[in-house]
């Protein structure tokens, strides 16, 4: 049953536009803009238009090949020719996998069986190879890797472990090198685009005091002494530093398991003109930015409860964050590091973000639960507000813009 | 073995094969005589490399006087099973074949530079041919099958190797195009089979048949359509003394009584069972060399018609319906639960007492799309929901009270290992047995509901496995693992020493669509043969989740693994154009949920052979319908459980149905 790939091209959603207020100065625009969302429970990926005022979904297309299962479509992104979009299917038998579709047809132009719970995806002008990280997220916290993959042939030609959880990624702005943030080892790594390899990695997770240090050879000690296991934990940064716990959280974070890093970076947005990455740290509600010529946190961004998804406007000027645990979404100047509006989301979850090439708007998907429907929120940036919404599906998840055409 | 290209004495190309790629941003109208800006020059272009050994490849760019600049190049392979490079060019051939390597240069002003090699790896040379097996004795007239196989020095198979054959006798002995051996007169001979530069030399006698004569011993002379009838022939010398080790072989006539153009409508197997799917004359006929015996019985309809009557049922309209269990409370009245599919993460629990009028008293929500399964323990106490969808991706399953279930209570919920997805689950008391993420089963220790434990667990090892259901038997777990086909598996009960902490696989069986979806043990009283039923799910023309009909496909498989360790699938029940779901046994009936096809009643009575739905074993059909359904008129069932005399059904567009089954009326 796996072999047959099923797609399917619903018409127009009746009322899918939302009605929300006409900000003032809200114009129609000549071409819309198109965006694509994933509604993750639903096996579905819709297209959205909007048009300056209205967000209206325009297509819905049915993915995967196990109808009664739910694959969960999670990432998406488009083909720097603009002809095709890519999305991630989570589940499959049980490796997760990669399509291709045309932009206009909505065929499927090629599939790819990737990893475990394939995600974030982005696809390089410079290498013109897709990149596409093996989130593992129901796995046993192993260690899991990048799977590189020619989209031309859609065959994966390169695999890098890069840490447990892999999930946001995104190129550097020369296309050459890939940010990976690993949720659950508290990892940033630089991959290199060319020769798939790491590059190098920073550890995201609190320093230890020293009075942590000093109690965690202690603990070492009595372990040996005592012919116990010796605890191990978040290490990877060879500090020695102490094991925490994060617990159960109550929160709606990621699927996590204690003994592991506390920060959870769940996304990693380099700015598009200047040496710095802006990574989303879930677990301590922090947006950090890691400067990459010297490899290093050089700012902390308080934010809104379990930063999720973040996208650094083509201008460089602005941070737009979603609050996944706050219903909200942050706009950050990034030049004075203030958060210059918070918005509240149309619906519980927000998830993926995504900014207009024009640096004007930034498009969120927000999750929702249970079988309310996601939707889709339309962020004015100039103005800082929310200026349209489109109900999208179950579980809107993951997001990116088609190129604007006519 | 490292082969650098400067020392490439054993490539058959010629480094003259080198490629140069102009760069596509030259000036068009440049003088003819200038040079690219920049080329990529890549050496070899093609070459061969045996499995195992190395070798460089390489490539850089060339600026306008020839000479390499530093402008970075990279490696990839399209085919990384079959060689591989890494990023200075290195080479591995790790298969037979032509492999494709991209050579290819960052965008630069808008253009990439990109070549392509080419690697042919030769398939290893042969090391043997070999006979997998004994030769037996041969007597004039036996046919016997081969098994040769072409093994090649990496300790590979060939695969379907086309061997040059030879008798130096072909009177006495031959081999067909179909690799037998035919036997045709007494004598000497030596069979040769080539490939390559291998040749494997057989010498064959084949000695006079001794048998003189053929007997069936005693037979019906009349059968009904689907009865299996064993025609085991002794053969016998002249002196009357049994040949136990003659080569008999069994042929088929048929006369059908409906002779407008029906098929013939029987078989008989190589070893001699004999089934019928028409009614009419039948006679197998086996010979031996000269010997020969026939007999000739009537085979009659199997006439086993029945009905479905609706008893009730509890529509569910506003959500696709999945699976439901039906049992007996702990206050001696009847329930019923059911899950709900995309949707609100909702389960129904219904009061079935009276059969003709279930009321729907209770809704439990959990945070899920889909509650794809829910059971009942054997306590009437325990119900198990399975989570797939939650809104934060933490799935698992919920364990509610359901003592008095016009008022469920969700006791606890239970995600360690299980945040994958639970699509599955089955609940024999102590232990609740999990599917997680499509990878496992875990086996929960629900002693103490409000804390269960994890205890086991069970993961094939195959690439990519997965896993669709489990359902467990008398302490043996029945797993159905979609293309590594159906795994039995002693969780305590099988005699293999397993356990719910350390279960042991005791057989298993695959089958080549990869579709297997479901199974159920049974043992046939009449003839104590074992079998699993193992059902498929397939959707080659989609699911319309609304507005119209999904038309699925698949079968029901009957595997005989009365002998566990040489399972053998004997018989199928396959309705044309439908596709199947879930189904349960009782009293020698199956009950398969048809998806599109409805709810079927099958005869499993007796030993089992071949197509069980041309045989006519169908005691009946129905198909639930419903204009107001989640789909309107578009019967999907989901899954069937007899219960009290009645058969409870669940239909994805529709909800509960209660039929009876009425047996003789058809």
């Amino acid at each position: 049953m796996g072999a047959l790939l099923l797609v399917a091209l619903a018409p127009l959603i009746a009322a899918s536009p939302i009605a929300q207020e006409q900000a003032p100065g809200q114009a129609l625009l000549d071409t819309p803009y198109r965006v694509l969302v994933c509604a993750e429970s639903a096996d579905e990926v819709v297209q959205i238009a909007f048009d300056g005022v209205t967000a209206s979904v325009e297509r819905v297309h049915t993915v995967g090949s196990l109808p009664t299962e739910i694959e969960g479509p999670h990432g998406l992104g488009v083909d720097p020719s603009g002809d095709a979009w890519y999305v991630t299917l989570a589940h499959g038998l049980p490796y997760g996998s990669l399509l291709k579709m045309d932009v206009v047809s909505g065929d499927v132009l090629g599939t790819c069986e990737l990893g475990l719970f394939p995600a974030t995806l982005c696809v390089s002008p410079d290498t013109g190879l897709l990149y596409c990280v093996n989130f593992d997220l129901h796995g046993d916290m192993s260690p899991s890797d990048v799977s590189i993959v020619d989209p031309e042939e859609m065959v994966e030609v390169g695999r890098t472990v890069v840490g447990a959880m892999p999930h946001g990624s995104r190129l550097a702005p020369g296309g050459d090198r890939l940010f990976v943030c690993s949720m659950m080892d508290g990892t940033l790594v630089e991959l290199d685009g060319l020769r798939f390899e790491v590059r190098r990695s920073l550890s995201l997770e609190p320093r230890p005091s020293a009075a942590e240090l000093a109690a965690q050879l202690e603990a070492k000690r009595a372990a040996e002494a005592a012919g116990r296991p010796v605890p191990i934990g978040p290490d990877h940064d060879h500090t020695g530093r102490l094991p925490r716990r994060t617990g159960r959280t109550d929160g709606p974070e990621e699927a996590s398991a204690p003994d592991h890093g506390i920060t959870k970076p769940t996304w990693a947005a380099p700015s598009p003109v200047a040496p710095f990455v802006y990574v989303c740290l879930n677990g301590a509600s922090e947006v950090v930015e890691v400067d990459t010529l010297r490899w290093a946190v050089t700012r902390r961004f308080a934010t809104g409860k379990a930063p999720y998804n973040a996208d650094v406007t083509a201008d460089g000027k602005t941070l737009v964050v979603t609050y996944k645990g706050a219903q909200q979404i942050g706009v950050w100047d990034l030049a004075s590091g203030s958060e210059r509006a918070r918005i509240e989301a149309s619906a519980p979850v927000p998830h993926g973000v995504v900014t207009s090439p024009d640096s004007a708007y930034a498009f969120v998907s927000n999750e929702n639960r249970g079988s309310a429907p996601g939707t889709l929120d339309v962020i004015d940036l100039r103005s800082g507000r929310r200026v349209a919404t489109a109900a999208v599906g179950l579980q809107a998840g993951g997001i990116a813009l088609l190129p604007r055409r006519k | 073995m490292l082969l650098p290209f400067a020392l490439a004495g054993l490539f058959l190309v010629s480094p003259l094969l080198a490629q140069e790629v102009p760069a596509t941003d030259t000036e068009p109208d440049a003088a003819q005589d200038a040079r690219p800006e920049r080329t990529l020059v890549v050496r070899p272009l093609e070459f061969e490399l045996a499995v195992n050994d190395r070798a460089i490849v390489e490539a850089f760019v060339a600026g306008p006087d020839g000479q390499p600049t530093d402008e970075e190049v990279f490696f990839f392979s399209r085919s990384r099973r079959g060689v591989s490079v890494d990023g200075d060019g290195e080479v591995k051939a790790l298969a037979p074949g032509d492999h494709r390597l991209i050579v290819r240069t960052r965008r630069k002003e808008g253009n990439r530079l990109e070549a392509q090699v080419l690697v042919h790896v030769p398939m290893p040379r042969l090391a043997e041919i070999r006979l997998d097996g004994d030769l037996p004795a041969l007597f004039t007239g036996d046919r016997i099958a081969l098994e040769i196989q072409a093994v090649d020095v990496l300790e590979g198979l060939r695969e379907s190797p086309s061997f040059e054959v030879a008798s130096s006798d072909v009177a006495v002995a031959t081999i067909t195009p179909w690799g037998e051996v035919q036997a045709r007169a007494a004598g000497d001979t030596v069979l040769t089979i080539a490939l390559e530069d291998q040749r494997l030399e057989l010498p064959v006698r084949v000695a006079p048949n001794p048998a003189a004569r053929l007997d069936f011993g005693s037979l019906p002379d009349t059968a009904r359509t689907g009865d299996v009838l064993r025609f085991e022939a002794t053969a016998r010398d002249i002196d009357g003394k049994p040949l136990p080790s003659a080569k008999i072989q069994y042929s088929l006539s048929s006369r059908p009584d409906d002779d407008l153009g029906a098929a013939a409508g029987a078989q008989v197997a190589l070893d001699g069972r004999f089934v019928a799917e028409a009614a009419g004359l039948h006679t197998v006929t086996a010979t031996c060399g000269s010997a020969v015996a026939q007999h000739t019985l009537r085979v009659a309809p199997r006439d086993v018609g029945g009905k479905f009557e609706l008893v009730g049922r509890g529509p569910v309209l506003d959500s696709h319906t999945s699976d439901l269990w039906v049992w007996t409370g702990v206050n001696g009245e009847d329930w019923a639960v059911t899950g709900t599919w995309g949707a609100n993460g909702e389960a129904h629990f219904w009061n079935v007492t009276d059969p003709a009028a279930p009321e729907r008293v209770a809704t439990v929500t959990v945070d899920a799309r889909t509650v794809n399964d829910v059971k009942v323990s054997p306590d009437g106490r325990l119900c198990v929901l399975s989570r797939e969808g939650a809104s934060d991706r933490k799935n698992g399953v919920v364990l509610v009270d359901v003592s008095n279930p016009r008022e469920p209570r969700v006791i606890s919920e239970y995600n360690e290992g299980l945040t994958g997805g639970v699509h599955n689950v089955f609940a024999d008391g102590r232990h609740v047995y999990a599917l997680s993420g499509g990878r496992r089963f875990d086996i929960l220790d629900v002693s103490d509901p409000i804390s269960p434990q994890t205890v086991g667990g069970f993961e094939l090892e195959t690439p990519g496995h997965s896993i669709h259901d489990v359902w467990v038997v008398d302490g043996v777990a029945y797993s159905s693992n979609w293309s590594d086909g159906v795994q039995m598996i002693d969780v305590g009960g099988g005699n293999m020493g397993g356990s719910p902490q350390a279960p042991v696989v005791m057989g298993s069986y695959t089958y080549p669509s990869g579709w297997n979806h479901a199974a159920y043990p049974y043992e046939d009283p009449e003839t104590g043969r074992f079998y699993i039923i193992a059902g498929d799910e397939a959707f080659p023309y989609g699911l319309n989740i609304t507005g119209r009909p999904t038309y699925p496909r698949g079968w029901i498989h009957f595997i005989d693994f009365t002998d566990k360790a040489n399972p053998v699938e004997v018989a199928r029940y396959q309705v044309p154009e439908a596709g199947t779901h879930n189904f349960w046994v009782q009293d020698d009936i199956l009950y398969v949920a048809y998806y599109n096809g409805g709810v079927r009643a099958v005869d499993i009575s007796g030993e089992l052979m071949g197509d069980l739905y041309r045989q006519g074993r169908e005691i009946a059909w129905y198909l639930p319908t419903d204009p107001e359904g989640f789909v309107p008129n578009a019967p999907m069932v989901w899954g069937p459980q007899p219960h009290k005399g009645n058969l409870f059904l669940s239909d994805w567009n529709s909800g509960l149905w209660v039929l009876k089954l009425i047996q003789g009326e058809g």
